[in-house]
């Protein structure tokens, strides 16, 4: 007779992966995943309690500082909701240019995932060719704003600095340098065997658990749902144009919701980018860029009004939202909220990761390109049991793609 | 549609409901904002109307303390995967600090645990029928009756070191 138990796995709090700290418990019994955990909060800095001891300006700058990645999706979404909330609107130009930068901040992100799922598989030559083709557009940001990171591009009410006829030039090269980039990658990504066998059917995602557990961006769109607010509600620039969710019914002609999915789902979003960045261009409309240039009659006016606003972005990731409720009384926000879409989409890690392989895990959880920018205080954890080593993971992810690729190599 | 739909599910439990046109782009097109107050009472038959309209999608569940009572904020989305349809659904309503007690929403949509956990361990609302109840983001050897987001008694001021 033979006793089965199960081995407690853990990754993170520190995960080699992805550089910010999550726990996942993952209850293996021998290569399979029989129940998975997360526990979250381990760079919980209480942001929102911050911000609201400050101005809305103040609170601006403060919001580019949640994710250090997609750092203009939370000022997107924050604009978004002081703008509803007090009856601004940002000027025709100023909307266009943001959206700009928003498509160019998406281009770089997915680009910075491919690289990072290939990584995490073991084909590391591939992660430097992309991130090294993601430099171009981390340059040209850094021209455009001033910075690689951090843009701080966005003001209530506008943006802080225009577009002239060279930086319009710069981003024209830019994409088409992106166009034929983007075409290579996708040979690349869609042709290899080994990434295909590796990826489809990982980490299955059905239409009905995106939905029931509010799954947002490229993770539910990869399940077949057409969610994406810049089709759904669009705001900005988008409100002009018709853009479509991506979706992989339309690409391959079915639904899988697996890790490949997501792939075909990111390399065709970045097409969608620089079609939405070059018509933005086209029809750049001439004015102001901001709404209210004088920042101290700003403030005066966010202290007279009283309401409350929602601001929403699809950011690279998936759905951004801001809620903000001025009183009347101070300059800032008496009540913040902030959503990211990793919030949401850590959710669906409980259902896929289940009956998972452990050489699978590094692909489920970089499937959803999670990004912690959530929260800290620095816990720490000490569990009983038996516990295998991430390092352990990583090798038996890495050494089932070379098997995989021998096989398929022949 | 979905303002009839309200009246008429929620009757005299709904106080007052404001549409919010918000225009966007050059053409200035508008999408809706819909903000409805409704009494505690009628939370669970408000949101079973949205699921007339296929699934809502749960944006955000914020809270906030007012002092004398607290005041839960709930904003789903409906209509979404149509293009230019998606309406945006915001419910508010007070309980009071004696009894912070609101039915939980994870029979209907699972995902809301996740929101229900954080607003339970920063706000101390108790949420009927959630089988998750540890702590989201706070360790979990935080002290019992201390809630970061009140603004009373129980709140975390004498643990915050240095806050501008």
């Amino acid at each position: 007779m033979t006793t089965t138990y199960t081995y407690s796995l853990p990754i993170g709090p520190i995960h080699p992966a992805l550089k910010e700290p999550i726990r996942v418990v993952a209850e293996v019994e021998g290569e399979r995943v029989v129940r998975a955990d997360v526990k979250r909060g381990f760079a919980h800095r209480g942001i929102e309690f911050m911000g609201m001891k400050r101005n809305a300006i103040q609170t601006l700058y403060l919001s580019e500082r949640i994710c250090g990645i997609c750092s203009i999706s939370h000022p997107y979404a924050f604009v978004k909701a002081v703008e509803n909330a007090i009856g601004m609107e940002a000027p025709p130009r100023a909307q266009y240019i943001r959206t700009i930068i928003a498509e160019l901040e998406r281009i770089h992100s997915h680009i910075l995932w491919l690289g990072v799922i290939a990584h995490e598989m073991g084909f590391d030559p591939l992660l430097y060719w992309t991130w090294k083709g993601r430099e171009m557009v981390m340059d040209l940001l850094e021209y455009l704003t001033g910075n690689r990171v951090n843009y701080a591009m966005y003001m209530i009410g506008g943006v802080r600095r225009d577009l002239n006829e060279k930086k319009i030039r710069a981003i024209k090269e830019n994409m088409n340098y992106y166009r034929q980039f983007n075409q290579e990658m996708k040979d690349v990504f869609m042709s290899d065997p080994t990434y295909k066998a590796r990826t489809r059917r990982v980490s299955l995602l059905t239409r009905k658990d995106a939905l029931e557990l509010c799954a947002v961006g490229p993770t539910a769109r990869a399940a077949g749902l057409r969610m994406d607010i810049r089709q759904d509600q669009p705001y900005d620039a988008y409100a002009d144009m018709d853009v479509r969710a991506v979706v992989p019914q339309d690409i391959t002609g079915e639904v899988m919701g697996d890790a490949y999915d997501v792939t075909l789902v990111r390399l065709y979003e970045i097409d969608q980018s620089i079609e939405i960045i070059e018509r933005c261009l086209e029809d750049l409309p001439p004015g102001p860029i901001l709404a209210e240039p004088n920042l101290i009659k700003l403030l005066m006016t966010i202290k007279r009004s009283e309401g409350e606003g929602v601001g929403r972005h699809e950011a690279p990731r998936g759905e951004v939202m801001h809620y903000v409720r001025f009183d009347g009384t101070r300059d800032g926000p008496v009540a913040w909220k902030v959503k990211a879409p990793s919030y949401n989409n850590i959710n669906i890690w409980g259902r896929v990761l289940v009956g998972a392989e452990i050489a699978d895990i590094p692909i489920a959880v970089g499937y959803i390109d999670p990004c912690m920018c959530c929260n800290d205080r620095v816990a720490e954890v000490r569990r009983g049991g038996r516990e295998l080593p991430y390092e352990e993971v990583r090798r038996k992810c890495r050494e089932k793609t070379m098997r995989i690729k021998r096989e398929v190599m022949g | 549609m979905v303002v009839e739909d309200l009246k008429k599910a929620l009757g005299p439990l709904l106080e007052d409901v404001r549409i919010q046109d918000i225009p966007e782009g050059s053409k200035r097109r508008s999408y809706q904002c819909v903000w409805v107050n409704i009494r505690k009472e009628g939370f669970l038959t408000a949101v079973r109307t949205l699921f007339r309209y296929g699934f809502p999608h749960l944006g955000i569940l914020t809270g906030e303390d007012m002092g004398e009572d607290l005041r839960l904020v709930y904003i789903f989305k409906v209509f979404y995967e149509e293009p230019r349809e998606e309406v945006t659904v915001v419910f508010s309503f007070h309980i009071p600090k004696s009894e912070p007690v609101v039915p939980s929403l994870t029979p209907m949509i699972p995902g809301a645990s996740t929101n229900e956990r954080e607003i339970r361990e920063m706000l101390g609302v108790e949420f009927r029928g959630l089988k998750d109840k540890r702590h989201l983001f706070l360790p979990e050897d935080w002290p019992e009756g201390k809630y970061p987001w009140r603004k009373d008694e129980t709140n975390v001021e004498d643990m915050v070191k240095r806050t501008r």
